[in-house]
């Protein structure tokens, strides 16, 4: 099954977790998505949305000046 | 240019020195601080300028740009955090939503008001969960009381139907397929209860079915009525219907009055037998003493009279004036106003003897006599004049059923009625009773002529033969001496009465102990009269016996062959409609050569080489026959 990908690149924190948040319902239990950025805080928003959602960091991967994060849903 | 101003921010600062010493010092702070700004841009707060300066006026910059850097990251922070408790807060609403329970906002935030909002959630969460707790039990309460109310409708004694609006059948209960003979799957949601109403009272019950759905109080709630049982038999009963309160259910009960009717009318004829009696008692007095004076003048008269033409009309007067007096005796014993005699303690034994040589001649030669009586002799206190009647009446009967001969057997013995027997016959209380039975091969009678015989008047004879008193005076006497009497009679077989005279209460000698009575075999019952079928298949269950059930012969060998290495004894009715008792046992031997076999009767009988009982026996004598024949003792 093909991975999720969700490009939040140009929006600025906390943006990406609110939209993360609000797309969050649609994904299945167990799905694999890679979530890729360019704030500065990307990578920290991220981690604290996994953190309290109870959700497992995969990887995380810089790619020039963006960040992709995966993550287990 | 360049050479004009070596230095990049000289113009920018209008500054004049040509070759100023802090030149690269001011660059390098310059482009510190564009690099943090455009950072602090970007959301990044991760640097700081850590450069120190004797140049206030680049101090100042350094400190203002840190100000604004420090300002801003609280900014940023304040946002994220905000940002990260609703998405929090949000993942738990929605697993809530989902029906996720074990969710639980986070109250731990340092914003007061997302701290807030997860107290909020957590508290509303609760109320919730208790709410849906309290309808839990509420909901499992229900159940239990949905159970309890089914199996309280199930095993109730009472036959239970519940209606759709359609008239379909939604439920029945076990007392409903015991009384019907359907099953619940045949007929819950297949079958509609029209299907059980005899055709006459439909149109009535139906239109009581609807008015009762516009208004319970427009259709009578209790009412009789008849309902077909899977055999076709009409049966009477007793509906009491309501409406289930919220739908356009109705819920039926059905109890069974056929018996209750039987045996209301037979107290009904019981109770008409003894006011004709009185009535026709206080009528043969008055009648008795104007025939006195019609006999005694008469009599004067012929005394007085010469002529012979004269005293032959006085004799015929005389003569009919005899008969007239005859019958008014008659009248008399009947009402039991003529006394013939005094109540003595005699042998039943001896007074048979003798009776049955004494009536010899009466029955002639073609009818054969057979007197079974038992080895111990029996006494009982009764008038002797009103055996004679009772036993004279009988046989005249007897007699008059066998215009081509016959057998005409008179039996006495002592029997013992248990309560099982008062359940089937009500008018017979438990207890030791002496029975006489007389038994006639003859042309037997049918349905309505039984219902008929004791009531005074009413003879099948020729009119000069029968004054139609007979039986009735026999069942006055029988009456007197709180006895019954029975009668069995199949057209073309014959007839048995049967009297039953209550003994005096003593302990039986010969009582049975009811240990050795019990089994634990398989039994095949076969009768015809569901009756006589289902009261002999529960004592036998209550004596630890496993019984089968046929109402006919075909069934009867159909169950057998399917159990052939089960079923130790088959109780069979000799008279069946299709196959006869006698063929029954036959097919059965043929599949079994050493199936053990009873024939029932309603008759005393006693045939070659096969063993039969007669169904009025007491149940502890049924058990018996069946335990010896089992046990091999007979």
């Amino acid at each position: 099954m093909a991975i999720r990908v969700l490009d939040y690149s140009g929006l600025k924190c906390p943006y990406p977790i609110l939209k993360l948040s609000a797309q969050y319902p649609q994904f299945k239990e167990g799905e694999i998505i890679d979530i890729i950025g360019d704030c500065p805080t990307f990578e920290k928003d991220i981690k604290a949305w996994c953190n309290k959602l109870g959700k497992t960091i995969l990887n995380i991967e810089k790619q020039g000046n963006k960040i992709k994060v995966t993550i287990r849903i | 240019m360049m050479e004009q101003y070596p230095c990049p921010y000289r113009k920018l600062l209008n500054c004049s020195i040509s070759d100023c010493k802090y030149e690269n010092e001011l660059i390098e702070i310059l482009n510190k601080c564009i690099e943090v700004l455009n950072k602090i841009a970007e959301g990044d707060t991760s640097q700081v300028i850590d450069i120190k300066t004797q140049k206030a006026c680049l101090q100042s910059l350094i400190d203002t740009i840190n100000k604004a850097r420090n300002e801003i990251e609280e900014f940023i922070n304040l946002n994220h955090e905000l940002a990260i408790g609703i998405c929090e807060h949000f993942d738990v609403l929605r697993r809530l939503q989902a029906g996720d329970f074990s969710a639980k906002a986070s109250e731990d935030s340092s914003l007061e008001i997302v701290k807030m909002l997860g107290q909020l959630i957590n508290r509303q969460k609760n109320r919730f969960v208790d709410y849906i707790n309290k309808i839990k039990e509420q909901h499992e309460e229900m159940v239990k009381l949905y159970e309890q109310e089914r199996v309280i409708l199930s095993s109730i004694g009472v036959s239970i139907l519940i209606s759709e609006e359609d008239m379909t059948v939604e439920f029945v209960n076990e007392e409903f397929e015991r009384l019907t003979g359907y099953t619940k799957t045949e007929v819950e949601g297949k079958m509609k209860w029209t299907e059980f109403i005899p055709e006459d009272i439909l149109p009535m019950m139906v239109e009581f079915h609807k008015l009762r759905r516009i208004s319970p109080s427009l259709a009578p709630s209790q009412y009789e009525f008849k309902f077909k049982d899977k055999n076709g038999n009409i049966r009477d009963a007793l509906l009491t219907v309501a409406m289930i309160p919220y739908t356009k259910k109705s819920i039926a009960s059905i109890i069974d009055i056929t018996e209750r009717k039987k045996i209301q009318e037979q107290r009904i004829h019981s109770q008409k037998m003894e006011s004709l009696g009185m009535l026709s008692g206080r009528v043969a007095h008055e009648f008795n003493n104007i025939l006195s004076g019609i006999l005694g003048f008469a009599t004067l008269l012929n005394s007085k009279i010469e002529d012979s033409i004269l005293k032959n009309l006085i004799q015929k007067i005389i003569e009919a004036g005899e008969r007239a007096r005859d019958l008014a005796k008659n009248l008399l014993v009947f009402s039991r106003k003529e006394e013939l005699g005094e109540i003595q303690k005699i042998s039943l034994n001896e007074y048979l003897i003798k009776f049955s040589e004494f009536i010899k001649p009466i029955i002639g030669r073609d009818i054969e006599l057979k007197l079974k009586l038992p080895e111990n002799e029996i006494f009982y206190r009764i008038n002797p004049a009103h055996l004679e009647v009772i036993l004279m009446n009988l046989v005249t009967n007897a007699r008059d059923a066998m215009p081509e001969g016959g057998e005409l057997a008179i039996g006495l013995k002592e029997i013992s009625l248990d309560l099982e027997y008062h359940y089937t016959h009500p008018l017979i209380k438990p207890g030791r009773y002496i029975l006489l039975c007389i038994t006639d091969t003859g042309i037997g009678m049918d349905e309505q002529t039984k219902q008929r015989i004791f009531e005074p008047f009413f003879t099948t004879k020729p009119k000069d033969k029968g004054t139609g008193l007979g039986l009735s005076t026999v069942f006055g006497l029988i009456k007197k001496y709180n006895g019954h009497i029975h009668v069995y009679s199949e057209l073309g077989k014959g007839t048995t009465f049967k009297i039953y005279l209550p003994q005096e209460e003593k302990k039986s000698s010969a009582s049975i102990n009811k240990e050795t009575l019990k089994g634990h075999e398989t039994l095949l019952i076969v009768d015809d009269d569901a009756q006589t079928r289902q009261y002999l298949s529960a004592f036998l269950k209550d004596y630890g016996y496993e019984v089968y059930e046929a109402q006919d012969g075909k069934k009867a060998v159909e169950i057998f062959e399917k159990n052939k290495d089960k079923i130790a004894l088959c109780l069979i009715d000799l008279v069946m409609p299709g196959i006869s008792g006698i063929e029954v046992m036959r097919q059965i031997k043929n599949i079994n050569a050493r199936a053990k076999t009873i024939i029932m009767s309603g008759h005393p009988i006693e045939f070659k080489n096969i063993i039969s009982i007669e169904k009025s026996i007491s149940a502890d004598e049924i058990l018996l026959k069946i335990r010896n024949m089992l046990d091999q003792k007979e």
